[in-house]
């Protein structure tokens, strides 16, 4: 062999030695260095500011029987029919945090959602129209994990606008827009006023479509030095921006067509905001079978005016929460490689307001009192991977705990940078 | 002792006699009439929610939006987090409204240099460049399929139509 050649291949091989191990079959490049507990985690914001006394205490009957061992019965007045629990609930399929912890910064929705997406508690003030300061766990999970696959791969779902459009990606340098999550209000846009203004686009053909990709593209090159892509929110490829507005049609189809009327079967007025938004992000599950997706419901939070409907809506939630489960268990791909994380944002007050609803009950805020800081936690999974049919009692978990939990079981926690985490992995719940 | 001059300072004087009480020319500076618009390399900032889609609107109907139509809008681009996706969806609901007022093909074949400095004008606020003018009048004249409509809509899509 000839001395150059020799080198040369002496060369491809030593690179060949070191890239090997970051390029996998997927096609993934620099992949996590963790091993993965589940290759999907569907974390639920639950669900508005709920209290402790109603949910794990029990205090007006079992209002979480899908959730919940027990049957004590609900004595309150006024409560959607909603069917009962026939099979295992949740709590047997994993581990029940019964007393975790919001326990710094105030106790509203938008610092409780922004403290449980980013893992860190937000002691200063909160601008509430500004995005998050630090990393969202979506930007984590992208950057540090698999940077490679795209931003189908992460969802944040949300039943309301407000400020939580503004959580699916931070201003920390280095991260941002590249590395965030889709984001979708579905209220929003598949509904009547939504499908008005976009549900009658102007299709064009394959050979229209290539002539305007080619001139945008001449349009883009001439105004690239002055373009920042994140100033158009998340970033997503031609692809996958081709997949989601297919997805966006076909939703607008279909609740045309009748699909979103009652779909449970629950009978007229029993779906509320929050069980919409949870049969959309199921919606979402079954087409992408995102690795992360992130929901929230909020009609709970009622409770500031009528304690009540508050009671209700925690029942709600709670069938919600059983059909998302139900259908992560029935989607391929996902079934038996899913995490699903539970936990309210926050609770509510011990002493409550002035108002008083129609079963004589008063309602309650939340302003930061210490029961206000108690939440629940709970993860489910395989067996095998989480501990099943585990309560713990004692306090143990925090709101902050629940992102570096998320960053273990997608196996990409020791990638992240030192600081980032203020709570630590939710080890108890894992086998 | 006699003093003598230094034949330097003599000269000094001599070319400083001469030119220092020049008559002053009196000399008016006029410019001709312009419109000012806006260079390309300058657009800071990006368009608001509002901003975009009433101007949008405006660019294809000719007419301000209802501000039932607009809050509508509002709502559906708060909702999504792929901005561009639906600003292109947006347009693309427009583009299939009755009303909209696109030249016609013929319209803009009659003259298609001029088509492409209207065009620019209306959507980037600003004439093309010779480079940018010669690629989209050369690429209209290549492609008798390429419409106004495409080509518009191409513009309202482009990054540099979310700035001003």
């Amino acid at each position: 062999m000839k001395r150059r050649s020799f080198i040369k291949k002496a060369a491809a091989a030593t690179a060949g030695a070191f890239a090997a191990p970051y390029i996998l079959p997927s096609g993934r490049l620099f992949a996590a260095t963790g091993q993965r507990i589940a290759d999907h985690v569907v974390f639920c914001l639950f669900a508005g500011g709920v209290r402790n006394f109603e949910s794990m205490h029990k205090a007006e009957g079992n209002l979480m029987p899908y959730t919940l061992n027990g049957n004590e019965s609900v004595t309150l007045s006024g409560m959607s029919p909603l069917p009962s629990p026939s099979g295992p609930r949740l709590q047997t399929m994993g581990t029940l945090f019964k007393e975790a912890r919001f326990s710094l910064g105030p106790t509203g929705h938008f610092s409780g959602h922004s403290t449980a997406i980013t893992g860190k508690y937000n002691l200063a003030d909160i601008n509430i129209k500004q995005r998050p300061s630090t990393p969202t766990v979506f930007e984590l999970y992208r950057k540090h994990n698999s940077p490679s696959m795209s931003a189908l791969n992460a969802w944040w779902v949300s039943n309301a606008l407000g400020p939580y459009p503004a959580l699916n990606f931070s201003t920390y340098p280095g991260y941002g827009a590249e590395y965030g999550a889709n984001y979708i209000q579905p209220a929003s846009i598949i509904s009547t006023a939504g499908y008005d203004v976009l549900g009658h686009p102007k299709n064009f053909s394959q050979s229209d479509i290539d002539k305007v990709k080619d001139l945008r593209e001449f349009f883009d090159n001439n105004f690239a030095s002055q373009y920042s892509p994140g100033d158009a929110g998340i970033v997503n490829t031609e692809q996958d921006a081709v997949q989601l507005e297919e997805f966006i049609n076909t939703s607008f189809a279909e609740a045309t067509g009748g699909q979103y009327n009652d779909p449970w079967g629950l009978g007229g007025g029993v779906m509320n905001n929050d069980m919409y938004n949870i049969f959309f992000a199921i919606k979402v599950l079954q087409r992408f079978k995102p690795e992360l997706m992130v929901v929230n419901m909020q009609d709970i939070d009622v409770c500031h005016t009528n304690f009540t409907q508050y009671c209700n809506n925690i029942r709600r939630a709670d069938y919600a929460l059983y059909k998302l489960w139900e259908s992560i268990q029935s989607t391929p791909g996902m079934q038996d490689n899913t995490i699903l994380i539970v936990a309210p944002e926050h609770g509510r007050n011990l002493e409550p307001n002035t108002l008083v609803d129609q079963n004589g009950r008063y309602a309650l805020d939340h302003t930061s009192d210490a029961t206000s800081r108690e939440i629940f936690t709970l993860v489910v999974g395989p067996s095998g991977k989480v501990n099943q049919n585990q309560v713990i009692s004692s306090v143990m978990g925090e709101s902050v705990d629940i992102v570096p939990t998320i960053a273990n079981i997608l196996g990409f926690h020791s990638d992240v940078p030192g600081g980032f985490f203020e709570g630590s992995h939710l080890q108890a719940a894992f086998v | 002792m006699s003093k003598s001059i230094n034949p330097l300072f003599l000269l000094l004087f001599v070319v400083l006699a001469f030119t220092a009480c020049k008559k002053e020319q009196i000399y008016v500076y006029d410019v001709n009439d312009v419109t000012v618009r806006q260079p390309d390399a300058d657009k800071p900032n990006v368009k608001s929610t509002t901003e975009f889609i009433s101007i949008a609107y405006s660019d294809l109907f000719g007419t301000q939006i209802t501000q039932a139509k607009l809050v509508n809008l509002q709502l559906a681009y708060a909702a999504f987090g792929d901005l561009k996706l639906m600003e292109e969806m947006i347009i693309k609901n427009f583009l299939n409204e009755s009303g909209v007022d696109i030249p016609s093909d013929a319209e803009m074949r009659n003259d298609v240099g001029t088509f492409v400095d209207d065009s620019y004008i209306k959507f980037y606020n600003r004439r093309p460049n010779e480079f940018e003018k010669w690629h989209v009048v050369s690429a209209i004249n290549n492609d008798s399929q390429l419409t106004p409509e495409l080509l518009w809509f191409s513009m309202m899509t482009s990054n540099e139509y979310r700035y001003y």
